[in-house]
Order: structure tokens, then sequence, then C-alpha cells
């Protein structure tokens, strides 16, 4: 493959993405249609004009937005189809296959209405929309993990594996941590087998989610007084940064504080510039925003990286998922009557 | 008796750089192509950037030419 040519349709596709200024024009506006209005003058007012035939208002700019983003991660496997490139860029694409299951699961496990799960859905993997609508059509937990079995979906397994531990204690944390190993564990042998600069790239980034997802556990087992034992279990390997003993020593301390003076000499110290009030109040949402943040960012720090690698693909993806994102979260504050202010706070900056 | 150093010396000094630009025209022309297809806009430009590696084959001929001349 000649990451010349797909790097720079790439770059180019980027040159697209809305800016800084746009999305401040956006969050001027006072109504959710003016914001469609001004969104059809975009790259959007294809997808708009065709879930305009469907839909209105929120559910126009939520449906349209949704499917430009899959439209434009499809068009770059596109780009590399046929090559080792591929499956690497489909390693990262299906993080959206996990997350998309452990959102209908949850959904399903409090009885979510199937429109607001659907809502939720993000169809960038290989499960698509199809599936994935067939997947919230289902009645309860176990006959999704049926299903996924029946189409040898590989995610099936782990979740049958723990099916048993999870309908006895009912903890959802049971079937996520399952999903969650699996993919990584599987992620991670296959970039194991060759060390290429592409792999290096890949597994800086899944490292990073590992990190991430440990981290949210961590201040969950400490929010909420969870047995520091029974904790660990939860931990993923994967990382050297935040092994299974700095992130057990985090749990030992048992307060927020504690936990964030450890991370003072790694990466995420940058964690430690979160409001006291939210660290008293121990209010975990403003930790995994910031978790959540910092993945996009780095995601999007790719594009500084070599520009013949994975690095470009990899830099658009998050991009693309940062202006979906603040889009959807405009929109959403605009229709709810959100204060500006608080919009912006809530918006991903990059 | 014939010098035959001069000779490959030119072809050395133009074949080098020939070689040059055939690499750098093939990344540059991939990337052009990337480009066009994303943003046809930008043809004109892209076939200046193209051109540009040319250069070198040209310095090449040049010095080959000189070496020719004046050496021989």
């Amino acid at each position: 493959m000649e990451y010349a040519y797909v790097n720079a349709r790439i770059r180019a596709m980027k040159s697209r993405l809305l800016g800084r200024p746009f999305l401040e024009q956006l969050i001027n506006k006072p109504d959710v249609d003016s914001i469609i209005a001004d969104l059809e003058r975009t790259t959007y007012r294809e997808e708009l004009e065709r879930a305009g035939v469907q839909f209105s208002g929120i559910n126009r700019i939520e449906v349209a937005i949704r499917n430009d983003l899959v439209r434009a991660f499809r068009a770059i496997l596109g780009f590399i189809k046929g090559g080792e490139e591929e499956n690497l860029l489909t390693l990262i694409l299906q993080r959206w296959d996990v997350q998309n299951i452990k959102t209908i699961l949850r959904g399903k496990k409090i009885h979510a209405p199937a429109s607001e799960i659907l809502d939720c859905l993000i169809p960038a993997g290989e499960l698509g929309e199809a599936a994935l609508t067939e997947l919230v059509k289902q009645p309860d937990v176990k006959a999704i993990i049926d299903l996924l079995a029946t189409w040898g979906v590989p995610y099936a397994r782990p979740l049958t594996r723990n099916f048993k531990e999870y309908s006895e204690t009912r903890d959802m944390l049971v079937l996520e941590y399952a999903i969650d190993t699996f993919y990584f564990e599987h992620a991670l042998s296959i970039l194991k087998s060759r060390d290429t600069e592409d792999n290096r790239i890949i597994r800086e980034m899944l490292v990073t989610e590992i990190d991430i997802n440990n981290l949210r556990t961590v201040f969950r087992v400490i929010r909420d007084r969870m047995d520091r034992e029974e904790a660990k279990k939860f931990f993923m390997k994967g990382s050297s940064e935040l092994d299974t003993e700095t992130l057990y020593s985090m749990v030992k301390t048992g307060t927020l504080e504690g936990a964030l003076k450890l991370l003072e000499p790694t990466s995420y110290r940058f964690l430690s510039a979160i409001p006291q009030e939210y660290v008293t109040a121990e209010k975990i949402s403003a930790f995994e925003k910031e978790l959540d943040r910092h993945l996009v960012r780095k995601g999007i720090s790719q594009f500084l990286g070599d520009p013949l690698s994975i690095a470009i693909p990899i830099g658009y993806i998050w991009a693309k998922y940062a202006e979906v994102t603040n889009i959807r979260i405009i929109a959403r504050c605009k229709q709810s009557g959100v204060p500006d202010k608080e919009l912006r706070e809530a918006l991903i900056n990059v | 008796m014939v010098d035959f150093g001069i000779p490959i010396g030119a072809g050395i000094a133009f074949g080098l750089g020939a070689l040059g630009t055939g690499i750098a025209q093939s990344k540059i022309g991939a990337a052009g192509a990337g480009t066009i297809a994303e943003k046809p806009e930008t043809f004109g430009l892209m076939i200046i950037l193209v051109a540009i590696p040319e250069t070198l084959v040209i310095l090449g001929f040049v010095v080959a030419s000189m070496i020719m001349i004046m050496l021989v």
C-alpha cells in the first residue's frame, strides 16, 4: 500500500473538518433548526438531507452525523483495503464494536427503550447498523450473547464464559471486564507478532485505552468503597506505566487525593488539575471526562507523527470522532437549554 | 589511451540525479494523486510540485555536460 497516496487523501479530508470558529458559530445559534441550517452548508449536507426524510430536529442531526462518521471511517478502510494496514486499523475500529456491545448490554440491563439505546451507538466497527439494531431488539442480556454466538462474533466467547457469574451477581462490570480484556489481549497479541512503526503506534493507543479503563476502575472502587482485593481482578494487563501493582497501591490509599498523588510521576498527572471540590465530593465523572479527552487528544496528536505511517489515519479517526462528539454536545445542549458557558466546558477541546 | 573515468563520472552525475528525481516524483506523484482525488482544485499546484524534483536531473545533466565539454 502507498502511504503517500492514502495519507494525502486523509489530510485533504482533515482539511474539511470543522474548526473551532465554526463550532463557536454553532454555539451562538439560538436553536437546533438554525444549527441544521449551518451544518447544511458543510460536508454534512448530504447526510442531513438523507436523514431529513425520516427524522427532524435533534434526531436528524444525530442520525446524520453518525452516518457521516461511519462513512468517513469506511472510506479510510477502503483506501487501505487488502494490506496489513487494514488489519491494524480494524483493530482500532473494533473498539467501537466493544463499546456498542457494552452499551446494548447496559441498556438491556436497565430496560432502556430500544430507541434510546440505538441513539447511543456508533456503528463504526465491524458490527453495522443492521446488526446492532437486531441486537437491540433482543429481550435480555442472555439473548444478546446468544445472538452474538450464533453470528460467530468472537466477543460472544468471553461473554458466554462469564455469563454464569453475571447472572449470580447481576454486576455488569463482570461482563464489561470480560469483553474489554478479550479485546485488548487479542489486539496486543496480534501486534506482538511484528515490531514495526505502525504496530508501535497502534500499541501505544491501545495501552493508553487500557490505562484509562484501569484508572476508571480505580476511581470507581475508591468512590464505592469496594473490596480492594476484589477490585484487583478487574485491572487489565498490558501497560508498563500503570501496572497492576501501581493501580493496587492507588486503591489502597482509599482516597482520590491519595490516588492522584501516586499519578504525579506518570503521564496522567494532568488529573491533578481537576478542581478540589470535585475531588472532595468524589465526583468521578469529572475524572472520566478528562480521561476521555486525554484519549482523544492523544489520538489527534498522531497527526504530528510519521507522515508516511498509520499515524495519519489514526489521527483522522480521532479528529473526526471529536468533531462529531462536539456537534452532538452542542445540539443536545441547545435542545435542553444548557447555558453556553457549561456547553463550552463540555466540549472536547483539541 | 582513452580515459574512461571522465565519461563514467559524467554518467554517474546524470544517472544518480535521474534516480533521485524518480524516487522523489514517485512519492510526490502518489501524494498528489491522493490530494487531487479529494480536492480537484489543487491540480495545477500538484503539477508544479511533481515537476520540482526535475531540477535534480537537470542539474545532473548540466554537471555531466560540463565534465564532458571541459575535461574531454
